[in-house]
């Protein structure tokens, strides 16, 4: 009967154990699955604060949009009702544009939409004045100069990356133009800077929008297919970029190359040279507000403004507005209400708030007199001709209302476009560099390439370094597990000896490891061991803190003996030392493995720790500090998980061998 | 039929347990002589020193006064030479052992040969019926087959004498009556002394030759009845008449004991309390 139930039991046994892995497995899935909201409950708000950081967004210059196709006979001028387009100019309208040809603004009525404006009157000649050529393509390499100019040089940059498909290299003329185009086609600026830093070993770069054209590293043009793969926004270089260097890649019809020698580089190759227009029609963005002779504040048409832009131009009619400040001769005390400026007119601000004329204070000349004296220190401003009152919302003051009928628009300025890491919240979450906590199927996509990183022969390779402390680690529980044994029996057997050393061993186990470990390792050092590169440390402080443990679990399975088997040895007339072999020691076993998992586990804790102390490089421990200061987040949670299924491992280690030690505990 | 010789001889045996200043009398002036070949219950209330006297038989305490003679021998000697084997109330059985390796157990102790261990152990096993258990551990064997291990392991050295502790204490009655069975099977075919001690009048009265009544506070050794009833016994045995006539004297005995201890004194003989084959029964309880 009751061999049919041990029977019994086998079965149910072995589904028993399947069903503890299910349970074990689902919590595990439940744990994994909590970390996505967590993840986001850390990472969101973060995300909102660079989202909301305008530091962190793409900057955008508004410029005049020139014509989009050069007209035939640029002299002629436009008949009424004809259709020019202005290339770039979709998010203009009528009210909210003026035409200008170079700087002066052109009387034309016209509907515009959609970048393209249609005439109501004709419009009288010159619509663009072509000056020079580009000088080009530069990249054009007779055969056989293969390899002819040492790499590296200026020379080699466009010629060694273009392989032969030439045409993309262009100097521009010395003197000033206005637009470039090609076969009578406006070419459109454009190049995105990559997503990466650059550091020298990286050779993959992604791009937040471009998904062609090709890519610009510092002053180096490198062709799809020559010098890179793509794929999609995510390319693959087929050398590092240098550290540090600026890795572009041409969006629009072409990007500056290398400002300082004057180079442009298309993104598609052309034999022909493109062509500079010194002056073109061109619509602008009109300043927003009423012009009526009395208002002076308008409003720019995009925000938020680059404060300190030195790009900015605000013209009124054909007149560039003076974005400069003054500051008063005098010194502003908070008593003296009387200051000179240089010029006779202009804004005048107090700590960036205008003061009116007439009622904040009075003028004579450049000599300002304020009815309240300016608080001490404050901030005292004359703008001559305009102040950019509030470059969040793009709002501008003129120092003098425009006439009505007169244009004010904006020939240049740059804006902060929209974030660069997204337009939501979420996306930029997602293209966060380091998140505080990754999702688990990022650090799961990281696990594979973490462990290849070096190969098993290099010391950095993480399965050497978790053998390596997990070797320590056995070392340690050895050592202490033996110690901890030893001072059990002898605590058993000699009881004023516990009443003596128990204080002690206890006391031992309230030095803090990390204050001991130092002590430990100066000690070694001194006795002429290496500590960077020696198991020892880890051993001798594993098995510090992993035999307490072994001890106080020893004693008291040597203890747990029941009375009645001490009486049956003592009826078999049994000596002390059958006593202690046949009951004590094998009643203390189970004890003792339960113990001894404590210890596999406080053993593990103190190896790490000795081994992040010593500097050991060869192991675990200094794996997770390395990755911590390199701010690795996903490593230091793949480092994490290791750490866990390492110690996990060992204690499992140390059940296994009390399945094949002590088989009756088998239940 | 000549008389068996005495195998335990307890003479004016006195235990005093001293529990802090507190002094209890577990066991006072008690006199028992037993004979080679008798099975002898030991029945009482609790407190009234069953145990004890058992255990200072078995040398596993020592008396306070009086002398104990074991085969012979004062009980320390006895020991040594491994004269009894005891069975406790609970089957005190070793966790990591099996069944085979728990009977194995005295004989190691006693440096036994490994096959002839082996041999005997597995004799002992048959002997209480648990061939085939040899590999199970104890947490896999039900109560009374671990009280059956305990049984053969007392027995594996062969001792002249078998100390049963109330042995049966802990199992349930239908567990017990087959238990009751087998241990006068095994009684008969070993031909061992047996002390049994047990809180039950019917299980003393159907197992017995002779059974020692005990009363408490202090533990005295009341009356020595022997019990007629014909070997083998079955389950007709406990339908007897004379069955009923030996349990209701036990009873009484023990009702006497508890109720007016001074009283009843004089009604017996104060000489030695002999168990002895003369069919007289004879009980002395102290002074």
């Amino acid at each position: 009967m009751a061999r049919a139930a041990a029977d019994g039991t086998r079965a149910p046994a072995w589904r028993r154990a399947l069903s503890g892995w299910v349970a074990i497995a689902v919590v595990l899935a439940v744990l994994v699955a909590l970390m996505y909201p967590v993840a986001l409950l850390l990472g969101l708000p973060l995300a909102r604060t660079r989202m909301d950081n305008v530091a962190n967004w793409v900057r955008a210059t508004s410029t005049p949009k020139p014509l989009a196709a050069a007209p035939a006979d640029p002299e002629a001028g436009a008949p009424a009702g004809a259709e020019l387009r202005f290339g770039g100019a979709e998010s203009l309208s009528t009210g909210r544009s003026v035409l200008v040809y170079g700087d002066r603004p052109v009387d034309a009525t016209y509907d515009l939409e959609d970048g393209a404006a249609r005439l109501r009157d004709a419009l009288a000649g010159p619509l663009l004045e072509w000056g020079e050529a580009l000088t080009g393509p530069l990249d054009t390499r007779p055969s056989g100069d293969v390899d002819a100019s040492p790499p590296g040089s200026p020379a080699a940059a466009g010629a060694a990356a273009s392989n032969g498909a030439a045409g993309h290299v262009f100097a521009l003329p010395a003197s000033a133009w206005e637009a470039l185009y090609l076969g009578g086609r406006l070419l459109v600026a454009g190049a995105e800077e990559a997503s990466e830093r650059a550091d020298g070993v990286l050779t993959a770069f992604t791009f937040p929008e471009a998904e062609a054209g090709p890519v610009l590293v510092n002053g180096q043009l490198l062709l799809e297919g020559e010098g890179f793969e793509a794929d999609g926004r995510r390319v693959e270089l087929r050398s590092p970029a240098p550290f540090n260097a600026r890795v572009r890649r041409v969006s629009g019809d072409y990007a500056v190359l290398d400002a300082a020698a004057g180079t442009i580089a298309l993104a598609e190759a052309s034999a022909e040279a493109p062509r500079a227009a010194t002056a073109t029609l061109a619509a602008v963005e009109r300043l927003v507000g009423e012009v009526d002779g009395v208002n002076r504040v308008f409003h720019l048409q995009h925000a938020p403004l680059v404060e300190s832009d030195p790009d900015r131009r605000i013209m009124l009619e054909d007149v560039e507005l003076s974005p400069a400040a003054e500051r008063p001769a005098e010194r502003v005390d908070g008593e003296r209400k009387a200051f000179t400026f240089t010029g006779d007119r202009g804004v005048v601000t107090v700590n960036g708030v205008e003061a009116l004329e007439g009622r904040d204070f009075g003028r004579a000349g450049p000599v300002v007199t304020f009815t309240v004296a300016p608080p001490r220190n404050a901030a005292l401003r004359q703008y001559p001709d305009y102040v950019v009152n509030d470059p969040a919302m793009g709002v501008i003051t003129l120092a003098k209302a425009p006439a009505p009928g007169s244009r004010v628009w904006a020939a240049a300025y740059t804006y902060y476009d929209h974030p660069a890491c997204g337009s939501s919240e979420i996306e930029c979450f997602l293209s966060m560099p380091q998140h505080p906590m990754p999702f688990p199927h990022w650090i799961a996509r990281r696990i594979p390439a973490f462990l290849t990183n070096y190969p098993l022969s290099d010391s950095r390779n993480v399965v050497r370094a978790t053998l390596y402390t997990a070797g320590g680690t056995l070392t340690a529980l050895a050592l202490g597990g033996l110690l901890g044994v030893l001072l059990a029996i002898v605590f058993v057997a000699i009881r004023p000896l516990e009443r003596a050393l128990l204080p002690w061993v206890i006391a031992s186990q309230t030095v803090p490891i990390i204050a001991l470990v130092p002590v430990l390792l100066l000690l070694l050092g001194n006795a002429g061991v290496t500590v960077q590169t020696s198991l020892v440390p880890a051993a001798l402080i594993g098995a510090y803190i992993a035999f307490f443990p072994v001890t106080v679990g020893t004693v008291t399975g040597l203890r747990s003996v029941d009375p009645l088997s001490l009486d049956l040895m003592k009826s078999y007339a049994s000596s002390p030392l059958q006593v202690f072999w046949k009951v004590r020691f094998p009643a203390a076993v189970p004890y003792l493995f339960v113990s001894l998992k404590l210890g596999a586990a406080a053993a593990l804790v103190g190896a790490l720790v000795a081994e992040t102390e010593s500097n050991n490089r060869l192991g675990l421990g200094y794996a997770i500090v390395g990755q911590v200061q390199a701010g690795n987040v996903s490593d230091v949670w793949i480092l994490l998980l290791i750490s866990a299924a390492l110690g996990i491992g060992l204690v499992a280690l140390v059940g296994l061998l009390q399945r094949f030690t002590a088989p009756w505990e088998r239940r | 039929m000549p008389e068996a010789p005495v195998i335990i001889d307890v003479q004016d045996v006195s235990k005093l347990f001293r529990v802090g200043k507190v002094e209890a009398v577990a066991l006072q002036d008690a006199n028992l002589q037993i004979r080679d070949g008798q099975f002898v219950s030991l029945i009482g209330p609790s407190g009234c020193g069953k145990t004890t006297l058992m255990r200072l038989v078995a040398d596993l305490i020592e008396p306070t006064s009086g002398r104990i003679t074991v085969a012979g021998r004062s009980p320390k000697e006895a020991r040594a030479a491994r004269e009894y084997g005891y069975v406790f109330q609970a089957p005190a059985l070793y966790d990591w052992r099996n069944v085979l390796t728990n009977v194995m157990l005295p004989l190691e102790i006693m440096g036994w040969p490994k096959g002839e261990r082996r041999e005997r152990a597995e004799e002992m096993l048959r002997l209480v019926g648990l061939e085939g258990f040899h590999r199970s551990y104890p947490w896999q064997l039900s109560g009374g087959m671990q009280q059956r291990v305990s049984i053969a392991r007392a027995l594996a050295f062969d001792p002249k004498l078998l100390l049963m502790d109330e042995p049966f204490g802990a199992l349930d009655e239908i567990t017990r009556e087959v238990m009751n069975f087998e241990l006068l099977r095994l009684w008969r075919q070993t031909k061992k002394t047996v002390v049994f001690v047990t809180h039950s009048i019917a299980e003393a009265v159907f197992l017995s030759s002779h059974i020692v009544v005990m009363t408490a506070r202090p533990g005295r050794i009341r009356e020595v009845i022997e019990v007629d009833l014909p070997y083998p016994r079955d389950h007709q045995t406990r339908e007897s008449e004379r069955f009923f006539e030996l349990t209701t004297r036990v009873r009484e005995a023990l009702r006497l004991g508890k109720e007016g201890e001074g009283a009843s004194d004089g009604g017996h003989a104060s000489g030695g309390t002999a168990v002895g084959g003369s069919g007289r029964t004879l009980a002395k309880v102290g002074h």
